[in-house]
């Protein structure tokens, strides 16, 4: 679009068209395609292609509001994030109302087949998670102070933090699924996958987030909004993880 | 000002004050005749009659005030404009706090009436016969207490209160009988019940009232109230044939 | 070849465009063709249910007719129409914003909306469809061979897009409002809307976890709604309907705020006691509407004391909408009412609301609802509340933003004629739905060979269904003569008062408002009708 009329021209993105085809292949059809037809080569096809399609316009969709094309400037979001967080809070509210509901029935818990499960993953990730958000936050007052080093110094602290985060979760899924605690054993195997799961998701967007400012940041490309914006959804990660390290972990 | 907030706040209490003995007093809603059974459908085709009387009415008010305003307020010429009246604070309040007081003791004044009779409902009567339910994917079954059993099939006994304690084998079903207006779930799971009164002989019929698959329309039954002596023999032969 | 070039340009500003009222019209186009196809299928359902037995087709297709119509009338049709559609279109031109907050996650929510109605759609194309209605209540919606995933995705998409559409609309009115555009004089459509979305923040989580945790259940093997595991086929209930049920007042909140737009413009009027009917009317409903769920649930063997409580705080709603509609009604007191098209919806609206809400009240009666419950009496109160009342503001909303949104003008007769017919139509089958759900007819029955005496009145709603598809086709063939052949509109064919009316041009360009500030005078009223006396 031309940089001086642009008020008299419609403004115009192709990105939020391309996610959108992205996320149908990658999410309803990969997913049909493999459970329910179970044909893997169509699923593995529309996988590849939602997941470029899904890339291409997040990395496009980013360049676009740093360079601020438009002239829009992100000024809104992080007044706006408060809102998205209520929405997300409000998933985990269901998931632990599911949790309560079928705990408070059962005659004992933790049902049968569940094994031991060690307190000392769950403690260790809590200190991680925590110190992520310490970081972020300082990595944000360093940008906030024009300190670009240190800035992407904590930044990049605060994403091998929740990576190594991501990294533990994964690591006890498969030590527990080794012991043959997988999704079908029992009701707490239920509620145990689907909520740290969940929030896994979330640490998995969150250094995503976190990915998509450091690529730009060593160009010196950055937008403090936007950082402001993903730092307010990482402390919510960080909250919620209190909620399920105390109800899924602790309260056995 | 003031002095109206408090009359109409004291309209509000007056009216909720005037609502309270009418609460108390709905228990003759629950249907109670001479056999000392309470019948909940004559309870039900009471309260139903005065709730259509009360929407009716309400809607009424309301439709007849629409289509004289639509009438009388038609605009004469063009450029004419509304004038609509300028509420000061306590015309405001008052258009607030009046009809909701009116809408709330209504709805609380149904409130009150159904609640007897949900009671009714739902509290068996001591001398009922017990009759076990499972259903499943696309039949009733039913078992008698002397461990006979009946499918799609219900029989029982004219003037004995029947209390029917369900649940399921696969999926949700809800047993519903239209003419004694109840049905009630049966799930997995869970164990649920309903009671009627089969005041008359005759054969009614029983639906399926919850999807339950493709058969869901073909899930029926019948229920049959047969007089007693008959009843009793048809028990009788039943229990031998097992 | 330069034809084609610029068609290819206007093209590609169509579908990759960001502007709000471009993103409304798609939205439109796309909750329309929801509707088409959904009200197709009811059709086919009354045809199936117009004499006892087989009439054209089994159970296992009629239950996916039926799924599909519910699922896509509700979640592809009214929730977008009202808050998609008319809420992109009018929220920033009636606070006079040249935009929404972000234009880009505007068109995000616009195409993840279609992509739902694509898995909808793909309904009819694959070997198992889903067979299990849209409320999917487990175990059925689980031990089905039916495709659950494309349920839950098209919940959750269409549920993502109205999240991130809604925190966009609500970012929208709190800063992005003209000066001069203070909360106190906000257009009532745009409260409405505020709320509307308030409430799809909170609830439409809540269900997207609940279709999720179903797909796990059938494909992870998790066992949430699996009572012999700890699981329980109440809990999925009671997560759907917790939004599902503010989903309703989702659905009412704009479809009241467009009507009362409809009816300040045509009666030239103020509204009545605005403030009541914002805070106790609208914001009285946004409280209230997530405590009574389980009126849902009112024969599921859930606990009799909630039952209770549920049923007194589901009677009370009717306070709160009761103010409403004194409003509305009092909206026309003293006004100078002018019977264009839009203004005979509204109309319409307020009779069949008021048949559709105070039917709502036996459903709330606990006793009562033993015998109503999942029979035709109830599938008549939510056709008379969400089919008729909602069309009505959908349509309503239509032709009175059409010279905005076209820049021309619809054939008045034409429009009026259809509106009859309409009329007519829904009154004729859903009315005589009350009366055979009273005698006991089960909602989702293919066959009621049982019950053969109903079947002369199914016969006439069958009737009644066809009235209402001519209607629906007169309305279709208006829309698209005025587009193409309409008189050229003026910028406010309506002398209405308000923003969106008043400072722009019919259609609006890109920006709004011509990418001049907006300058609004200190004494500024989008009602400000009869201030000089005539
Ligand atoms: C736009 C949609 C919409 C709206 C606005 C409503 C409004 C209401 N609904 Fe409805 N409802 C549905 C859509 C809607 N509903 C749907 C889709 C279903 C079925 C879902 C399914 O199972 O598939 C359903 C089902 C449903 C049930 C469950 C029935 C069952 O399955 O057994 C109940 C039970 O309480 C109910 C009650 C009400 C009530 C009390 C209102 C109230 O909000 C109505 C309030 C309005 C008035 C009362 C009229 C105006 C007020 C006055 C004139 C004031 C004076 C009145 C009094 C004091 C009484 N509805
Ligand atoms: C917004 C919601 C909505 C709307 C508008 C409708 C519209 C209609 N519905 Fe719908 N209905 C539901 C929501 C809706 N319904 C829901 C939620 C259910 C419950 C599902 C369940 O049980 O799970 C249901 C169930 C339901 C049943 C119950 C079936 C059963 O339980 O067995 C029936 C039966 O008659 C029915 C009939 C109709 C009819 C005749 C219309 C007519 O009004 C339709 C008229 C429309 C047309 C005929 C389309 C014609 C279109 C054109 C000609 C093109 C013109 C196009 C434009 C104007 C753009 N519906
Ligand atoms: Cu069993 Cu429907
Ligand atoms: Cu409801």
């Amino acid at each position: 679009m031309s940089e001086h009329s642009h008020e008299l021209e419609w403004e115009t993105s192709p990105w939020p068209l391309i996610v959108c085809v992205g996320i149908l292949l990658f999410a309803p059809l990969a997913f049909s395609f493999h459970f329910v037809y179970e044909k893997p080569a169509a699923t593995l096809v529309s996988l590849a292609l939602g997941g470029v399609l899904i890339l291409i316009s997040v990395i496009g969709w980013v360049k676009d509001g740093l360079e601020d094309k438009h002239g829009w400037g992100a000024g809104l979001s992080f007044p706006a994030m408060p809102f998205f967080i209520l929405a997300e809070a409000f998933i985990f509210v269901a998931l632990f109302a599911a949790y309560w509901m079928i705990r408070l029935k059962a005659p004992h818990w933790p049902p049968a087949g569940t094994p031991h499960i060690s307190m000392v993953t769950p403690v260790i990730m809590t200190v991680i998670l925590v110190s992520s958000s310490v970081t972020i936050h300082l990595a944000e007052m360093r940008h906030e102070a024009g300190n670009h080093t240190g800035f992407l110094g904590w930044l990049w602290v605060t994403i091998i933090l929740g990576a190594v985060f991501f990294f533990l979760t994964m690591k006890e899924w498969s030590h527990l699924i080794g012991e043959g605690f997988n999704t079908t054993t029992n009701a707490y195997s239920t509620v145990f996958y689907s909520i740290t799961g969940l929030h896994a998701s979330h640490v998995f967007i969150g250094v995503a987030l976190f990915v998509c400012i450091l690529i730009p940041a060593h160009m010196r490309k950055t937008n403090s909004t936007f950082i402001r914006t993903a730092s307010l959804y990482w402390h919510f990660v960080d909250i919620v993880w209190f909620f399920v390290v105390s109800q899924v972990y602790f309260w056995l | 000002m003031r002095r109206r907030i408090r009359t109409a706040s004291t309209a509000l209490m007056t009216l909720f004050i005037l609502a309270v003995p009418v609460l108390a007093s709905s228990e003759h809603e629950s249907g109670y005749e001479k056999t000392g059974i309470a019948d909940p459908v004559e309870g039900w085709n009471h309260l139903w009659h005065e709730m259509l009387w009360d929407i009716t009415v309400m809607g009424v008010i309301f439709a007849l005030i629409t289509i004289y305003f639509m009438w009388r307020y038609r605009r004469r010429f063009p450029q004419q404009e509304g004038k609509q009246v300028k509420l000061t604070f306590a015309g405001m309040m008052l258009w607030a706090l009046l009809p909701a007081a009116i809408f709330m003791a209504d709805d609380l004044y149904l409130a009150g009436k159904t609640w007897a009779l949900y009671n009714t409902y739902r509290n068996v009567p001591e001398n009922s016969m017990e009759i076990k339910l499972e259903s499943a994917m696309w039949s009733w079954n039913f078992t008698y207490p002397n461990g006979v059993q009946a499918t799609n099939e219900l029989r029982v006994p004219v003037g004995k209160p029947i209390v029917m304690r369900m649940k399921s084998r696969d999926v949700i079903h809800s047993f519903y009988l239209p003419d004694f207006k109840v049905k009630e779930d049966s799930m997995p799971g869970r164990v649920t019940y309903l009671w009627f009164y089969p005041k008359e002989v005759g054969e009614h019929v029983i639906t399926c009232a919850e999807f339950c698959g493709v058969m869901h329309s073909n899930m029926r039954g019948t229920l049959i109230i047969m007089p007693v002596d008959e009843f009793n023999t048809w028990l009788e032969k039943e229990k031998a044939n097992i | 070849m330069s034809q084609s070039v610029s068609f290819g340009k206007n093209l590609s500003q169509w579908i990759f465009t960001t502007d709000h009222k471009r993103v409304g019209i798609l939205y439109l186009i796309g909750s329309l063709a929801a509707f088409a196809v959904a009200g197709l299928m009811a059709v086919l359902i009354r045809v199936e249910l117009s004499s006892i037995g087989p009439t054209i087709t089994n159970p296992q297709t009629y239950n996916v007719w039926l799924y599909f119509h519910g699922a896509a009338m509700i979640l592809g049709f009214q929730i977008p129409a009202l808050t998609g559609f008319l809420a992109n279109y009018l929220v920033p031109l009636m606070i006079g914003a040249k935009d929404v907050a972000f234009p880009r996650v505007n068109a995000l929510s616009l195409w993840l909306f279609w992509m739902g109605i694509i898995v909808a759609l793909l309904t009819f194309v694959v070997p198992n469809p889903p067979d299990f209605m849209w409320t999917a209540y487990p175990p059925y919606s689980i031990m089905s061979g039916g495709n659950t995933s494309f349920y839950t995705f098209t919940v959750l998409i269409m549920g993502f897009s109205s999240i991130v559409g809604g925190i966009n609309l609500i970012a929208t009115i709190i800063y992005m409002r003209a000066p001069g555009v203070t909360w106190a004089k906000l257009n009532i459509f745009v409260w409405a809307t505020m709320c509307a979305f308030i409430l799809q923040l909170i609830f439409v989580p809540v269900l997207g976890s609940a279709v999720t945790l179903l797909t796990l259940d059938k494909y992870l093997g998790t066992h949430f709604f699996d009572p012999a595991m700890g699981g329980d086929v109440l809990l999925y209930e009671n997560l759907f309907w917790f939004y599902s049920h503010p989903a309703v007042y989702v659905i009412l909140l704009p479809m009241m705020g467009i009507i009362y737009e409809i009816v300040a413009t045509f009666a030239k009027n103020r509204i009545f006691n605005k403030k009541v009917v914002v805070f106790g009317g609208f914001i009285g409903t946004t409280v209230l509407s997530g405590e009574v769920w389980v009126h849902h649930l009112f024969t599921s063997g859930m606990p009799n004391w909630i039952r209770l409580g549920m049923m007194v705080s589901t009677l009370l709603i009717s306070v709160p909408v009761g103010l409403m509609m004194i409003g509305l009604v009092g909206t026309l007191y003293r006004g100078a009412i002018q019977y264009k098209t839009p203004m005979l919806y509204a109309c319409g609206f307020i009779f069949l609301f008021l048949v559709g809400g105070l039917t709502g009240i036996p459903h709330a009666m606990a006793a009562l609802t033993l015998a109503l419950h999942d029979t035709h009496f109830v599938v008549a109160h939510f056709h008379y509340v969400i089919a008729v009342s909602g069309t009505f503001a959908v349509f309503g909303g239509v032709y009175y933003l059409f010279p905005k949104m076209t820049g021309k003008m619809y054939n008045e007769a034409l429009a009026k004629l259809a509106f009859f017919v309409l009329f007519i139509g829904v009154n004729v089958t859903f009315f005589t739905m009350f009366i055979v759900g009273l005698k006991g007819m089960p909602r989702r029955y293919f066959d009621y060979s049982h019950m053969p005496q109903l079947e002369h009145l199914h016969k006439i709603q069958t009737y009644g269904a066809f009235v209402i598809g001519l209607g629906a086709l007169l309305i279709l063939i208006t829309w698209l003569h005025g587009a193409f052949y309409g008189k050229k509109a003026p910028t406010n064919p309506w002398g209405s008062r308000s923003l969106e009316w008043t400072h722009t041009e019919s259609p609006p360009g890109p920006g709004n408002f011509g990418g001049k500030p907006l300058d609004l005078p200190e004494d500024w009223d989008p009602y400000g009708y009869g201030v000089n006396p005539d």
